[in-house]
Formats: structure tokens, sequence, C-alpha cells
């Protein structure tokens, strides 16, 4: 195989595994710390749900500062007025009557736009 | 496989899956007994079986590159995280002490590895370090065999110039 054709890298590793199995901690002690890991989850979902709490928190609180302010802000509706294309077809003529109080004997008449008032005495009486 | 098997067969191949685990964990010992130790704990509650499609050493490879790579991930996300300052986060750097500890010749082997591609050092540390073939190497990388030939050329040629330009 070729892959067995290097035995200067080959020398190499081997002696990283020499090494390293040197080192190696005992099998009985890993597979007891392995089993202790198992006894102990609690702490770590404690930390975790307490890392997504100050997340939580945190996106709340960056919300909170950084949102335009709705309920601070007042608005006058006396200085906002919205005129809609359409509303000229609201204005009818003679609406001023329903908008004045007329005078008692006397009727204001308002004929066509730019015709002005026609005022109608009442007491005249024809014979 | 009963677990008394089981625990046999993890016994016999500790320091081989020890020498896997400071491969995959990038020569940090800490992050390599945590993932062994990880590894042992999916075997023995079943969350990690061995079906029998391949060699037992091969199949525990793989689970130890996989779990590895899931607490390299945890510690990625928990290093962002601002609970960071709670536990000791492994960065993935050797630790010093298993530098200092390594004898002139390896300590260069390592330093070279550790500039070579994740995929390359890993097919390499199979093939030299294990003495897999290319074939099982793929298997434990979860990569064709292909891919894993390519790793293994490019990556025995970088290491090659590597050791040349190291010092006398």
């Amino acid at each position: 195989m070729t892959e067995r054709n290097h035995a200067d890298l080959g020398d190499r590793f081997h002696a990283l595994r020499r090494e390293d199995a040197a080192a190696a901690p005992p099998f009985d002690a890993t597979l007891a710390a392995a089993r202790a890991r198992r006894a102990a989850p609690p702490r770590r979902r404690t930390r975790w749900l307490a890392a997504a709490a100050v997340v939580v928190v945190g996106v709340a609180l960056a919300l909170l500062f950084t949102r335009p302010d709705r309920h601070g802000r007042t608005i006058d509706l006396a200085t906002v007025r919205w005129e809609g294309p359409t509303d000229f077809l609201l204005v009818l003529p003679g609406d001023e009557l329903l908008r004045t109080v007329p005078d008692f004997g006397r009727v204001s008449v308002s004929t066509l736009p730019g015709a002005g008032f026609t005022t109608i005495d009442s007491d005249r009486r024809t014979p | 496989m009963s677990p008394e098997a089981l625990e046999l067969e993890l016994a016999r191949l500790h320091p081989a899956a020890f020498g896997w685990a400071m491969a995959c964990c990038a020569g940090d010992r800490t992050a390599a007994e945590d993932a062994l130790q990880a590894s042992y704990l999916k075997i023995l509650d079943g969350r990690a079986r061995f079906a029998g499609r391949a060699s037992f050493r091969t199949w525990l490879f793989a689970v130890v590159r996989n779990t590895a790579a899931e607490l390299r991930r945890r510690a990625a996300l928990r290093r962002l995280l601002p609970l960071a300052v709670l536990g000791e986060t492994p960065d993935g750097r050797p630790d010093a002490a298993t530098v200092l500890a390594r004898a002139d010749a390896t300590g260069r082997l390592v330093a070279a590895l550790a500039t070579l591609p994740r995929r390359q050092r890993e097919v390499l540390h199979l093939v030299f370090y294990q003495d897999l073939t290319i074939t099982e190497a793929a298997e434990v990388a979860g990569v064709s065999l292909g891919t894993a030939r390519t790793h293994y050329e490019r990556g025995k040629a970088a290491l090659r110039k590597l050791l040349k330009e190291e010092p006398p």
C-alpha cells in the first residue's frame, strides 16, 4: 500500500503515539469521570437557562431604549387635517343652510358657486 | 454487544482513542479528555450504538470525532455569550503543559500538523498514527474515499515541506 511507504513520517507519528499513550489518563478514571457527568446535568442546564435569561433581558432592554416612545408623544389633533382627493364631492350647493342659523323671516340661499347670496324677504306679499 | 464487552473494548482501545481525541481537539488535553468522557457516556447510555457495519475501532473514532466537533461548536457559542466568564472555555489550542511535555521532534511534528487544514490533519493522523487504511480513515472522517485520498496526498506533501523547513 502506498500509505505504508513513508517510514519517516510513520516514525515521527509513532513517537507521538508513544508519548500520548504514556500521558493518557487511566481508562477507569476516564470512565468514572464520564459517569460523574451523567449525575450532574442540572448545573449545565441552569447555566444555559441563565444565559438565555440574560439574552432575553438584554434584548428587551435594548428594544425599550431604542424604539420611539409611543406613549410619551402627544399629537395635537387640532393641527392635523387630512384632505382626501375626493373631498370636493362632499361639497353641495346650499350646504351653508345646514351650517348657519337663519334669521327668522329671512332666508339666505346660496345658489351656484360664485353667485353670492340671495335674500328673500318673507314680509313681501304678492298682490 | 453487552455492556461488559463494550467496556472491555473501550478499555483496549483507550490509549488510541485518547490519541485520536487529542488530534480532534488540536492538542488541547483538557478538551480531549472532555470529548473522550462525553463519547464514552454516549456509548454506555446507548445514544451511540455500534451497528457492526464498520470495525469497532473505526466506529469509536467516528463517535469521538463527532463528539469533539459538538463540544467545539458549544465552546465557540459559549465564548460569544456573556456567560463565558462563569466557566473555563477551551479555545481549541494546545495547552502549555502538553506543549512543554513534548519531546523536541514530536513537538515539531505537532506544531507542523497544527498549521494544516483540519481534514488533512485528521486523515494523516488516522493513517500514520492509528495505522488505518485510507478507506478506514475516510469512514471515520465521514468523507468519500477520493476526498480522503486527496486530503492524504496534499497533507503529506505539506507536512513534508513543513518538516524540511524546520531548523536543524
